[in-house]
């Protein structure tokens, strides 16, 4: 009973714990500025996604990981492309370090964001794991 | 002293300790990971396209 | 060729009955040996040449055997007819038919392969070798070249080739259909159509060659640069060993004037030892786009333009850039906002800006001048060390209307992510009433200046900490904490803490036609961010300035004011003295807007309303009008709008 109780006790506090870390602000102007713009790109990407030609890396940013892939008049735009939702994503993630008041966790959102980009990939795509890319 | 008591001490006791732990700079990180999925699925489309992935945020496996 | 060293091996042993047999234990040559080479001429006419192993280069091929339908040996020549080559028991694709005059070493070779390519090569008694190629397989060369297995070539090869051992080498032709890949695809090439031609000398133990190559069809992608056919070659070095020389190479390429470049080349690798590249006169117009943004600005190369003229050189050692001048004639620059904006552009300037791996060089530029937004930049001198990923400038003063930019102490370096640095920076004073007629304002008296000592450079921010002023309307404005962030990408905005003192209202409301106020106010604007020049969010507060003064508001304005609210918005005026009154006195004025989201959300002079509004204006004197809000959250879209409605309303001076 008293080890019931002091669960009880133990998962309350886990759960305050929780809700009073609440919720990182990510409502900012920039925030959903940026937000706009990689879903714009996205419509350009997830073929690159699906076909290979792009995955998601380790760092948080995508990478051209099979150029051969895309035809050669096109391997061009791609890297730009590549180059302009890796820009946008470090201002994304810096954007959140900042709207939170704390510039320092710009790594850690990085981090965060990395890992959260891979797991919600669809399966097909490829994510970069221990330094060598993975089909999901 | 009643069992019933120490227990809510004790609840007291582990309630303020957490206390002491949310109100530090550390990186929040499992709010991090429920901004970055709603970014997530914002960019990627996720919540109405039909090609979601069939799990969504691992939340059960977190403690 | 192979029997062509038939000569050099040893004696011929004949044997068995009926049939001719020559059987030979190695034959050697610098370029390739043979062992157990046996021939033989069974009843019937047909031949067989068989060799246990048959060496070319590095390559190996054993148990090869080559059955001729017809052969013979008439006095000291040797014949194969329709011969099909076999190694190691397999059939191959060759078809071959050869003469050999062995008494002078001459004779005729032709290798068909079944899709169609063929090889003619005739052996002269000289010792010349002379070679006809039609349609040959390039994909085949990765047999001969170990280093060409990663790259997938493809193609073909029509042409000539005419060897004279240890004298001359030519080779003409054309490649068609060719391509490469590597396996990342970061360097490919595809469809090429090139005419080449080669012709080298044999002198002291190397070759020294000359070489033209006319790239006629076809595209090239070597990461980050797409190339077009067009480019022409023509060069001339030595090769000697593994050693390749290019002494000097010019390169016709569209866009450059001039184009140079000698190297060194270790064949055996593949690498690069040494290389220098000098070009003159490059149109910036047609080689930024190409060859620059890829690499200065990959995210921004739609919105990166040039102009002018470029010179310069680069020199390389093992991979990495050693030296690099760049002088610029007339060059502009100009890169249009995320956002579709103006942007900001510098030109024409010319100077020299060198670079050196190790050592410190000074880059000079003067700038005709420049734009940034709506403003027009004057002319300026910019000077700076560089030394290694770090750039230095004391001083440069750029003039902005009657007033100037002033950048000192400016120290940048190149790290990961991006660029570091600091600088202090000042405006001189600029007359407002120019500002406001560049940027299309209604037209403001007063000055503008600023004194900012912490400059901040890093990646995604510049920090300003200072002062901006602007002493306007009697009174001034400061700007502090200002900090531009994500300068060059679509969230680009700027945040600052603004406050204003002693606004006089009688010429704010002149200025921007609102009917007429008098008095003073002062503002706070915290955490005011600005994308694009349009608030997106904010924390502001105005009320009425301490201290006596005249305090009397025009039935203009209070009717402006109540417009602003929207229809029923701004309500409690009794509407049956207006017609009565021109003036109204008023104790003070106060509100507050907290724009988040599109969404100012209002607050009156203190929050102790009536009936639920709050009170922007509270009347005094007499007569005695109290404003007061009733809709707290207003869309700021829509306050903008009607305020622009008001303004534009109110352009002719009331005369009553």
């Amino acid at each position: 009973m008293k080890f019931i109780s002091f669960i009880g006790a133990f998962l309350l506090a886990l759960s305050l714990s929780a809700s009073a870390q609440g919720n990182l602000e990510i409502d900012s102007p920039a925030i959903g500025a940026l937000q706009r713009s990689m879903q714009q790109r996205h419509t350009q990407l997830a073929p690159l996604y699906t076909s290979g030609a792009v995955g998601l890396a380790a760092d948080g940013t995508v990478a051209l990981r099979d150029a051969s892939l895309v035809p050669l008049p096109q391997r061009g735009p791609v890297a730009a492309l590549i180059a302009a939702e890796n820009a946008d994503r470090g201002a994304l993630y810096r954007e959140i370090a900042r709207a939170n008041g704390h510039p320092e966790w710009e790594a850690d959102v990085r981090k965060t964001f990395a890992q959260r980009w891979a797991d919600r990939a669809q399966a097909g795509w490829w994510v970069q794991k221990d330094g060598s890319w993975v089909k999901k | 002293m009643s069992p019933s008591l120490r227990n809510v001490l004790l609840a007291g006791l582990v309630l303020a300790a957490s206390a002491c732990v949310t109100i530090n700079i550390y990186f929040p990180a499992a709010a991090a990971e429920k901004a970055a999925d709603r970014i997530i699925e914002e960019v990627w489309q996720l919540r109405e396209g039909a090609n979601a992935p069939a799990q969504p945020a691992a939340e059960g496996s977190k403690p | 060729m192979v029997l062509f060293a038939l000569p050099l091996g040893q004696p011929l042993v004949a044997s068995g009955l009926g049939a001719l047999s020559l059987a030979i234990d190695r034959v050697e040559h610098p370029a390739f040996a043979v062992r157990d080479l046996k021939i033989q001429f069974p009843p019937g006419g047909s031949a067989s040449v068989g060799m246990g192993r048959l060496r070319i280069g590095e390559h190996q091929w054993r148990n090869l055997q080559l059955v001729c339908a017809r052969g013979s040996l008439d006095a000291a020549v040797l014949r194969c007819e329709q011969g099909r080559l076999r190694v190691a028991g397999a059939a191959s694709p060759l078809r071959i038919d050869f003469r050999l005059d062995l008494s002078d070493r001459s004779g005729e070779l032709t290798v068909l392969a079944r899709d169609g390519a063929r090889v003619q090569v005739r052996l002269l008694p000289n010792g010349a070798v002379e070679a006809d190629v039609r349609r040959f397989d390039l994909a085949t060369l990765k047999t001969w070249l170990p280093a060409l297995e990663a790259w997938s070539v493809l193609g073909r090869f029509d042409g000539k080739l005419s060897w004279q051992p240890e004298r001359s080498v030519t080779l003409s032709g054309r490649l068609d259909g060719a391509g490469f890949g590597s396996s990342d695809g970061l360097r490919a090439a595809e469809q090429l159509v090139v005419d080449v031609g080669v012709e080298a000398l044999w002198r002291a133990g190397g070759w020294d060659w000359s070489a033209s190559s006319m790239w006629r069809e076809g595209a090239a992608y070597l990461h980050p640069f797409y190339i077009e056919a067009g480019p022409q070659l023509v060069a001339r070095g030595r090769l000697q060993g593994n050693g390749l020389d290019i002494v000097e190479a010019s390169i016709r390429l569209e866009g450059v004037e001039q184009l140079a470049a000698s190297a060194t080349v270790d064949t055996a690798n593949g690498l690069v030892e040494r290389a220098a590249v000098a070009l003159a006169g490059a149109d910036l117009a047609v080689v930024g786009p190409r060859w620059l943004s890829p690499v200065l600005a990959p995210a921004a190369t739609e919105r990166l333009q040039f102009a002018g003229h470029v010179s310069g050189a680069l020199e390389f050692a093992q991979g990495r850039l050693l030296a690099l001048d760049a002088v610029f004639d007339q060059a502009g620059f100009s890169l249009r906002g995320a956002d579709g904006g103006t942007g900001v552009a510098f030109g024409p300037l010319s100077g020299h800006v060198p670079w050196r791996e190790s050592g410190a060089t000074r880059a000079e530029l003067s700038v005709g001048g420049g734009r940034w937004q709506k403003l027009a930049l004057g002319a300026f001198e910019f000077a700076a060390d560089i030394e290694g990923e770090r750039v230095q400038a004391e001083r440069i003063r750029i003039p902005l209307l009657d007033g100037a930019v002033v950048v000192d102490g400016l120290v940048l370096n190149r790290g990961e992510g991006g660029w570091r640095g600091s600088a202090s920076l000042v405006i001189e004073p600029l007359s407002m009433r120019l500002l406001t007629d560049a940027v299309g304002l209604p037209s403001m008296s007063g000055v503008l200046s600023a004194s900012m000592p912490g400059v901040r450079v890093s990646p995604g921010e510049v920090a300003l900490d200072g002062a901006l002023v602007i002493s306007v309307f009697d009174g001034y404005l400061q700007a502090t904490g200002l900090r531009l962030q994500e300068p060059f990408g679509v969230a680009s905005h700027l945040v600052a803490d603004i406050e204003a003192r002693h606004i006089d209202l009688a010429q704010l409301t002149d200025t921007f036609s609102f009917g007429n106020i008098s008095g003073f106010v002062d503002a706070d604007v915290r955490g005011l961010e600005l994308a694009r020049w349009r608030p997106e969010r904010f924390d502001a507060r105005v009320v009425s300035s301490a201290g006596r003064y005249p305090r009397r508001i025009s039935q203009r304005a209070v009717q402006n004011i109540s417009a602003l609210g929207g229809p029923g918005a701004v309500a409690a005026i009794q509407r049956s003295l207006l017609g009565f009154f021109d003036t109204f006195g008023y104790r003070e004025i106060g509100f507050g807007c907290a724009l988040r989201s599109g969404v100012c959300v209002m607050s009156g002079i203190d929050d102790g309303t009536t009936e639920g509004g709050f009170v922007i204006v509270r009347g005094g004197g007499i007569p005695a009008l109290d404003v007061i809000g009733y809709n707290r959250r207003v869309d700021w879209r829509e306050l903008i709008e009607r305020l622009q409605r008001v303004i534009a309303g109110n352009v002719a001076p009331e005369v009553r």
